[in-house]
């Protein structure tokens, strides 16, 4: 009966410590571009990556031309983080999703006709100042002195054991748009989101409302 | 040891759990509209909880709001004595009104094609929150609050103090000044506790507050109806405080007082429920300043002197003032505080130092001032001028009387002291509040004074008068001679010979009107001479030309 009790017990830890363990894979999703008729060589890879002669300067391995665009970047009266024009790896994903740069953009091709344009639901445009700001630093300093945000140095972005905000979601420090999505869709979950937003739950993971 | 594994496994359970209910704030309030919220008001199935005002992309203004502006004209707030320029409502408030003023959908969000079901729920039930279009009875909101205004306004805490909770956003008051939105930990989701309405002194910095009884008082409701605090869960005059008449939102009038009719905020607590002090009870009598009488017309800013006839408790009284503090006349008592009024020249006063500078705002002259009950040989009901210390004689409101010689004065009354207006009109009947509020007796007499002619002699009477004046030493003759033979003999009240107020020095003179000699017209008549008329002829000696009761005094001499 003990035993049934601590199998019991253990049983709930493992369900709720485990989050999202289900693996999707990136063939199949939105950002399998292999069927698109703009990518003439039909990998799934190459559009963003290269193995050889990738950039200098942008990694891992970038394949895809690079947005020079000037954002517009969001502000508002309360924030408290210093919000900068993209960098890291959201100008990467701005160099499809701001609308300037070819999608076919990558390789040697320079004249791609493809844009995403205000019409699709993924286009951003140059105008960030509607949307959740990123490249900016999610330190410790900036939750304390916000007071509604987690210490990302400590809370976790699941449950026990899972990894802090900081080490799992941010990138040196910074809130890039690669800490609430998951490019690749491995866990599978819509809007290629690292977590799911059931119950506003990813949104809850740093604002502490 | 199986027992005390299962026993620490369980515990950082429960601890896993709860720090969960306490980081996620919000779940926990109503504006959690998900289906797992605990509200009434709440989506059928959607379970994201931000996304009712936000969304992370192609959001329709900062703060990434979910929401569209509602695109309506609101009723604005209005009020003469506010300084600020309160304009349709901007910034976060718009935000807040786009659920809370009923006429958006509470599913209806940018990012969804289709609103967000809320079963047999669309827009804001009717009822506290639902704020409508309506503004004029909340708090106003999308106001600049700048040094400029807290100056002008006198009453208002420099913004450069206010400091968080409370906050100015793009120095507005906005809704979140007061509320946040994302947490409940107190009530209403005020940013800090009301209690003692610490939000409201955040800002408004009232003269007099501070020692105010309606700020300190620990009174409590006898819990008879109607429930004088019904808008909030304090239960004591001090932790309701501004709120006892005030109510942020959904007011019964402007300046968010609790009612519309000004009397109502008063006797919702002066009525044996809350305060010691009774007034709706004297307010019952047949004689009264009739607050209940007047509704709308009373207004902060109006004259000195009152143009339009009305009465209302703050036309005497300062609700943000009023304490217990006692005073000797003719200064104000600490229920009088902070009141304004006209002096002994008619000249405004804010506030009145003594008493009868507040009967004079309308007892002097105001053109629709109450007449006099009396036909006198010399007609005056402008009160001012009836105590003007340069009269022939007077009661000694305004400065001690004329006359060094009263032998009827009662201990401790001497010819130097001061009497109050409140002295003689003042409610009737012993263990009631002190002050003109109601009596049974006409003129709002403290006590019966009997005007009619051919009363025979009693204590009862003449109370009044036999208050300060020894009725032993009256009908001793001690003063005039004859007292004893007119007021037992003939059965003359004090009114007929005595104006009790005074003569002005405009119409009447020493030697014709010292002693309040300012005969009743409607008793007394020329003598046979043609004359009416008194002389004063020194120390209890003078003359009487005059008719009364018959008696043809042409003159009679003591």
């Amino acid at each position: 009966m003990k035993l049934f009790k601590l199998f019991l017990v253990l049983s709930l830890v493992v369900f709720f410590t485990s989050s999202n363990s289900g693996l999707a894979v990136i063939t199949g999703s939105a950002h399998d571009f292999s069927g698109q008729s703009w990518n003439t060589s039909g990998e799934i890879c190459l559009p963003c990556h290269t193995p050889h002669n990738a950039s200098a300067t942008n990694k891992p391995l970038w394949n895809h031309a690079v947005t020079t665009a000037s954002f517009t970047v969001y502000t508002n009266g309360t924030i408290q983080a210093t919000i900068g024009q993209p960098d890291g790896s959201s100008k990467l994903c701005l160099s499809c999703h701001d609308g300037t740069v070819a999608l076919e953009n990558f390789g040697s091709t320079t004249t791609g006709t493809h844009f995403l344009t205000s019409a699709d639901p993924e286009f951003l445009g140059t105008d960030l100042s509607n949307d959740h700001p990123v490249s900016f630093t999610y330190n410790t300093a900036l939750s304390t002195s916000d007071g509604e945000l987690y210490d990302p140095a400590v809370k976790e972005v699941g449950a026990a054991g899972s990894g802090t905000i900081q080490n799992r979601w941010l990138e040196s420090d910074k809130m890039q748009c690669s800490s609430c999505h998951d490019v690749h869709n491995t866990p599978g979950i819509a809007k290629m989101l690292r977590k799911s937003n059931a119950a506003s739950a990813l949104c809850l993971t740093c604002h502490n409302k | 040891m199986k027992n005390k594994l299962t026993m620490i496994i369980v515990g950082i359970i429960l601890i896993f759990f709860v720090s969960l209910l306490h980081s996620e704030k919000i779940s926990n309030t109503k504006h959690n509209l998900s289906v797992s919220g605990p509200g009434t008001v709440k989506a059928a199935s959607e379970s994201e909880i931000c996304i009712f005002c936000h969304t992370p992309h192609a959001a329709a203004k900062t703060p990434l709001w979910n929401r569209t502006d509602p695109g309506q004209t609101f009723t604005l707030y209005s009020s003469s004595t506010t300084n600020a320029t309160i304009g349709q409502p901007d910034g976060a408030s718009l935000m807040c009104l786009s659920c809370h003023d009923g006429t958006i959908a509470l599913g209806s969000v940018v990012s969804r094609t289709s609103a967000i079901s809320f079963g047999s729920v669309t827009t804001m039930p009717a009822g506290n929150t639902n704020l409508t279009k309506n503004m004029t009875n909340d708090h106003p909101v999308s106001f600049v609050y700048n040094s400029a205004l807290a100056t002008a306004d006198g009453q208002l805490q420099q913004p450069a103090s206010i400091t968080p909770p409370v906050s100015l956003y793009n120095t507005k008051v906005q809704c979140t000044s007061c509320h946040n939105p994302h947490e409940n930990t107190s009530i209403k989701f005020l940013v800090a506790s009301s209690q003692n309405s610490a939000l409201c002194v955040s800002c408004h910095n009232r003269t007099y507050w501070s020692s105010s009884t309606h700020k300190t008082s620990t009174k409590t409701w006898n819990g008879t109806s109607p429930n004088p605090w019904f808008h909030t869960p304090w239960t004591t005059v001090t932790t309701n405080a501004c709120e006892s008449c005030h109510n942020p939102h959904n007011a019964g009038a402007v300046r968010n007082m609790n009612y519309a009719a000004e009397e109502s905020n008063c006797l919702s607590c002066h009525n044996g429920n809350v305060a010691s002090t009774n007034i709706q009870t004297q307010l019952n009598k047949t004689y009264k300043h009739n607050v209940a009488g007047y509704t709308g017309v009373h207004d902060p800013t109006e004259a000195n002197i009152a143009v339009t006839q009305h009465v209302e408790c703050v036309d005497c009284h300062n609700g943000h003032a009023s304490n217990a503090n006692a005073a000797s006349a003719p200064n104000v008592k600490g229920s009088l505080l902070g009141v304004k009024g006209v002096d002994t020249d008619g000249n405004n006063v804010d506030p009145s130092q003594y008493e009868y500078q507040i009967c004079y705002k309308c007892h002097s002259s105001s053109s629709w001032r109450p007449g006099s009950p009396t036909t006198r040989q010399i007609a005056q009901n402008n009160v001012r001028l009836e105590f003007d210390p340069a009269n022939p004689s007077f009661h000694p409101v305004e400065s001690a009387g004329p006359n060094p010689n009263v032998p009827s004065l009662i201990s401790p009354w001497t010819t130097t002291s001061k009497v109050y207006c409140s002295d003689c009109h003042a409610s009737d009947g012993t263990s009631v509040p002190k002050g003109p509020h109601g009596s049974t007796y006409a003129q709002i007499l403290v006590k019966q004074y009997v005007r009619v002619d051919n009363t025979s002699e009693s204590a009862a009477n003449y109370a009044l008068c036999y208050t300060c004046h020894s009725r032993t030493s009256i009908l001793g003759d001690n003063s005039f001679r004859e007292h004893n033979k007119h007021i037992v003999g003939e059965g003359s009240n004090c009114n007929i010979c005595h104006d009790p107020h005074g003569i002005s020095s405009t119409q009447g003179n020493s030697t014709n009107n010292s002693n309040l000699i300012n005969f009743n017209t409607a008793v007394v008549s020329p003598s046979s001479s043609g004359i009416l008329r008194f002389d004063d002829q020194g120390l209890y000696h003078g003359r009487c030309y005059l008719t009364c009761h018959g008696q043809n005094h042409n003159p009679y001499t003591y």
